[in-house]
């Protein structure tokens, strides 16, 4: 996709956004657990760059998203577009605001409305905000319908007369017809298959190029963020625990998790896949409502140490990184260190990372 | 049948849902996909229903009949209020059996059976249809803001639609009409009074689920108000359980008001109305079965037709129950 | 749970005294005539005045509902305006004729209900299933009044005229009089309301069983082996059962003031046809005792219901 130019303009900026859910209440006794979703999140989107968000399911990217387009209301930190706080403004004021800033969901089958025409559906965002008149519209539906690969001619038809590759398309010209600046992309191909994926892909890729659009890609597949982002954050349990430029990533992975994220991409190579070390974290992801202390990740991680329990890392450049590459790490990963032999260095006996190399056969 | 008759609201879960599984045939990338809406789907199963092809006849019939009432009252040359005293009834006073003069006999002031029963289908037929459309006009509303707004509104209106419910319907109704006076405004007004709670609810839990999809979000996301989710987004969503459910509340709110006709509270004499006739027949029952009989044939066919009908629209809307019974 | 079920309570209280201040609302909205009929045709204003007055119909309205209120509280519903009778008294004697046509038609038309919508179920399309579809939907058609009528006229008329005189022609013969009596006084009003209700039951059987008899579990047992008899007694019934049972715990709260037409078909003095006696009157205390009494038969069959279904299903308390 386009490159990010150094020194553009900075479209959003989001600063330790928190958003917590409050649980309710269980069968027995009070429920006063909140659900930790986002706690403490910052990050910035340059103008017409890729962000890639990825994460296990869980993590928190969809909350965090929602929060960006102020679908929730934020329980601390700011969110700026634009130069404009986002934060404490009202629906009402957000309404012009809105135009800017437009989501693509996950679902196909689930983001469009059954039982509405997709003509109808595509002009909402017309209606919405008083633009144009009817003939109009329609004209511009159809011209969205066009550019996103929909024949314009199924105007009137139902969403369910479409495939979920073309209900995706259909999603897409949604957000398209009001032309944002960003638009957030939850997921979206997830649902679809593989070969209608690249197409997919592909058409947001054009659509990038020409109308210079933002986007802030959201998938817990690495590998497709990987061929679509400038930059990727990968989320742990509400924080972000590495960003950085796309290659850096890949090439110079500092974080343990992230790591481990990579070891499991598939290889096209089968034996450049046997040969390579596969790491699999031990444990179950803790839940959100009760995180560990110090460092999220470090019931899991074999590079543990005792300062991880007690400090929670800041998202810094570590290891003379460029100032693009941040980690929130304590002992960051060196550039080509096998971490499948890393012992985690914690009088901790709750501390159970295995690792398994698929060739060595070392414990 | 009462107001508590009505089918349970587990029926229309199924309903809404089922509007989205229609054909869906894979395609190519813009490839020939020959699908059809919703509605076009539920009216054609509703076409190829049999039953619900020969009581819509019925109904049409009906309809038919009473907008020509008049017809039947020139044809016979007795309009509809005459008493026929002499010719009308027997030497003792008694009602007239059917024959020449009166086709379905008189009624015991000499009055033709046949001409009362073509003009009383036009008060049922009223009060069945104007009622109905007030009950899904204030039930739609009031479920659509509880479901949707939730928060205070949903719990102000919640607790009123449970007072609705709770009233005990028929000593209630029978009551403001004796406070009131009996009138055609009064018995619409008072059955679609306590009508709309039960469409509320339905609605309110339709809208409970529809509010969670993601289509509800991708409309926030563009800035649409809450009015325009919920009758542009939400409403359209909920219109088949509400049909389904209004075609079964038609034929209810008919016998409704023919009972509280029976019951002397209906429309002020000399109104002919079905629910009245069987009433002053019951005096007769023992020398002149015509006189029960034909109103209540009248009453009986008419609420068959439209239960039939609302069976067969539940059942086009719903088709999981037929491919069961196929099995 | 106790919080649950306190908290019904509570909503229910409201409920019923929410609905007293409506009634009494509208009947002091509407002219009150009572006075004057009481008077008599010679009345002079000073009389139907000083009646008034006795009847205390003077006093601005909140405050007779503030005695009304306090009253009822002390289990005093006041007297009726005509004799002076008090209204407890005259609730406790049409209570029984309600309760037993009720009592006694429900248990007909719930066996005959449940037991026609299995058999239907188990064998759907057969000739069994179209018979008993077809009687549900007549009946279920068919106004109280008019099957009243009918059943009066085949039942009793021309049963008798043909020397039968199995059924008496209208009114109650108290139980204690005779059990035979008791009965045969009630079968006919039994048989009517039995046989409408008979045919909702039967519909709403049905289809929960056709729905449960689809479900995926019972598909595995009947793979298992398991013999059809089993299948349905064991398995499919229970589930099939909650939306019946609920639904017979709202009819039977719903009948006190339902029986009101089947009470007036066949002369007998319950609660229903002594309120409409009383309406017709404009005879308050009664009318409120009577509709006080019917909703709260709702609210604690509401009540009643809810504790069921909570018991039944626990993520129903987590509301």
């Amino acid at each position: 996709m386009s490159a990010s130019h150094p020194g553009a303009d900075v479209l959003l900026q989001c600063t330790d956004v928190v958003k917590h859910f409050p649980v309710t209440s269980g069968s027995l006794g009070g429920g006063h657990a909140t659900v930790h979703a986002v706690d403490g999140v910052s990050l910035q989107v340059q103008q017409g760059e890729t962000l890639g968000l990825v994460g296990e399911t869980g993590c928190g990217k969809s909350t965090l998203a929602r929060c960006i387009a102020r679908l929730y209301d934020l329980t601390a930190g700011t969110v700026e577009f634009d130069g404009r706080d986002l934060t404490g403004l009202s629906r009402r004021q957000l309404r012009p605001i809105r135009r800017q800033i437009q989501v693509i969901f996950q679902d196909p089958y689930g983001s469009l409305n059954p039982r509405r025409r997709v003509g109808s559906i595509i002009g909402d965002p017309f209606a919405i905000h008083g633009i144009d008149s009817r003939a109009q519209r329609k004209r511009r539906v159809q011209e969205l319908m066009e550019r996103v690969g929909l024949n314009p001619e199924h105007y009137n038809r139902f969403p369910s007369e479409f495939s979920g590759g073309q209900r995706q398309r259909i999603g897409t010209a949604r957000a398209l017809a009001l032309r944002p600046k960003m638009i957030i992309c939850d997921e979206p191909v997830s649902a679809l298959d593989v070969s209608i994926q690249a197409q997919i892909l592909n058409l947001l890729a054009d659509l990038q190029a020409e109308l210079g659009l933002t986007y802030i890609f959201i998938s817990h597949d690495l590998s497709v963020v990987r061929h679509v982002s400038n930059r990727i954050a990968v989320m742990y349990l509400g924080k972000i625990v590495e960003t950085a430029p796309t290659a850096d990533l890949f090439e110079r992975t500092r974080h343990p998790y992230t790591r481990a994220l990579l070891s499991a991409l598939p290889a096209p190579d089968p034996d450049a896949a046997d040969s390579r070390e596969r790491i699999v974290l031990a444990g179950d992801p803790p839940s959100p409502t009760n995180p560990p202390a110090g460092c999220r990740f470090h019931p899991r991680c074999p590079k543990a140490r005792n300062d991880c329990i007690a400090n929670d890392p800041d998202l810094v450049p570590r290891l003379g990184d460029h100032a693009s590459h941040r980690t929130a790490c304590l002992h960051p990963l060196q550039i080509g260190e096998d971490m499948s032999i890393a012992i985690p260095q914690i009088g901790d006996s709750e501390i159970a990372a295995d690792t398994i190399a698929t060739s060595e056969g070392a414990s | 049948m009462s107001l508590s008759d009505l089918p349970p609201e587990s029926d229309f879960a199924a309903v809404s849902a089922a509007g989205t599984d229609t054909d869906r045939s894979d395609a190519a990338a813009g490839g020939r996909i020959r699908g059809r809406s919703p509605w076009a789907l539920a009216g054609r199963r509703l076409a190829r229903d049999p039953v619900a092809m020969i009581s819509l006849a019925v109904i049409i019939l009906i309809v038919l009949v009473a907008i020509f009432a008049p017809v039947f009252a020139h044809l016979t040359g007795h309009p509809v209020n005459e008493q026929y005293r002499k010719i009308g009834l027997t030497p003792d006073g008694l009602p007239k059996p059917p024959g020449e003069n009166f086709w379905l006999g008189s009624d015991d002031l000499g009055r033709d059976i046949l001409v009362r029963i073509a003009y009383g289908a036009r008060i049922s037929l009223l009060v069945g249809v104007v009622s109905t459309g007030i009950t899904v006009a204030i039930g739609v509303v009031v479920g659509l803001a509880a479901g949707f707004l939730g928060g205070i509104v949903d719990t102000l209106l919640a607790r009123l639609i449970d007072f609705v419910l709770s009233f005990p319907f028929l000593l209630a109704a029978i009551a403001l009409v004796s406070v009131t006076g009996p009138s055609l405004l009064i018995t619409v007004l008072v059955i679609g009074f306590f009508s709309w709670a039960s469409m509320a609810r339905i609605v309110r839990g339709q809208v409970l689920s529809i509010r969670e999809r993601e289509f509800v979000e991708a409309a926030r996301s563009l800035g649409a108000s809450n009015t325009r989710i919920m009758f542009v987004d939400v409403l359209p969503n909920v219109l088949a359980p509400v049909i389904v459910y209004a075609s079964l509340l038609i034929p209810v709110v008919i016998v409704v008001q023919a009972t509280l006709s029976y019951l002397g509270l209906g429309l002020p004499p000399p109104t002919p109305d079905w629910g009245g006739m069987i009433s002053e027949a019951q005096a007769y029952y023992r020398v002149a079965w015509w006189f029960v009989v034909f109103p209540g044939a009248a009453l009986l066919i008419t609420t068959l037709a439209f239960n039939l009908f609302g069976d067969g629209v539940r059942d086009a809307f719903d088709p999981r129950t037929e491919r069961l019974i196929r099995q | 749970m106790l919080r649950f079920l306190l908290r019904r309570i509570g909503i229910g209280i409201l409920l019923i005294w929410f609905i007293t201040m409506a009634v009494f609302g509208m009947f002091f909205v509407a002219p009150n005539n009572v006075a004057r009929t009481l008077a008599g045709r010679q009345a002079t204003p000073q009389m139907v005045q000083s009646i008034r007055d006795r009847l205390g119909l003077n006093d601005p309205l909140w405050q007779q509902y503030l005695r009304f209120v306090t009253n009822a509280l002390h289990g005093d519903l006041g007297y009726d305006y005509y004799h002076g009778v008090p209204v407890t008294s005259i609730i406790a004697d049409a209570l029984p004729i309600t309760l037993s046509l009720a009592i006694g038609a429900s248990i007909i038309w719930l066996l005959l209900g449940v037991f026609s919508g299995v058999v239907s179920a188990i064998r759907p399309r057969s000739l069994a299933d179209r018979a008993v579809t077809v009687f549900a939907l007549f009946f279920y058609s068919m106004p109280s009044f008019l099957l009243g009528v009918l059943l009066l006229y085949f039942l009793f008329f021309r049963l008798t005229l043909a020397g039968y005189r199995w059924f008496p022609a209208t009114g109650y013969a108290p139980l204690g009089q005779g059990a035979g009596a008791w009965a045969q006084h009630l079968v006919l009003p039994w048989i009517t309301l039995a046989l409408l209700l008979a045919a909702t039951y039967t519909r709403l059987t049905r289809g929960s069983m056709l729905d449960v008899l689809g479900e995926d579990y019972i598909r595995t047992a009947r793979s298992k082996g398991i013999g059809e008899g089993r299948v349905v007694m064991r398995h499919a019934l229970r589930s099939a059962l909650t939306p019946v049972a609920t639904q017979f715990g709202i009819d039977l709260g719903q009948l006190v003031g339902g029986v009101v037409v089947t009470e007036t078909v066949f002369g007998l003095p319950g609660l229903g046809r002594t309120a409409i006696l009383a309406i017709n009157q404009q005879d308050l205390p009664v009318i409120i005792g009577i509709v006080l009494f019917a909703s709260a038969a709702v609210v604690v069959a509401n009540i009643a219901v809810d504790v069921v279904y909570a018991v039944l299903d626990p993520r129903v308390r987590l509301h």
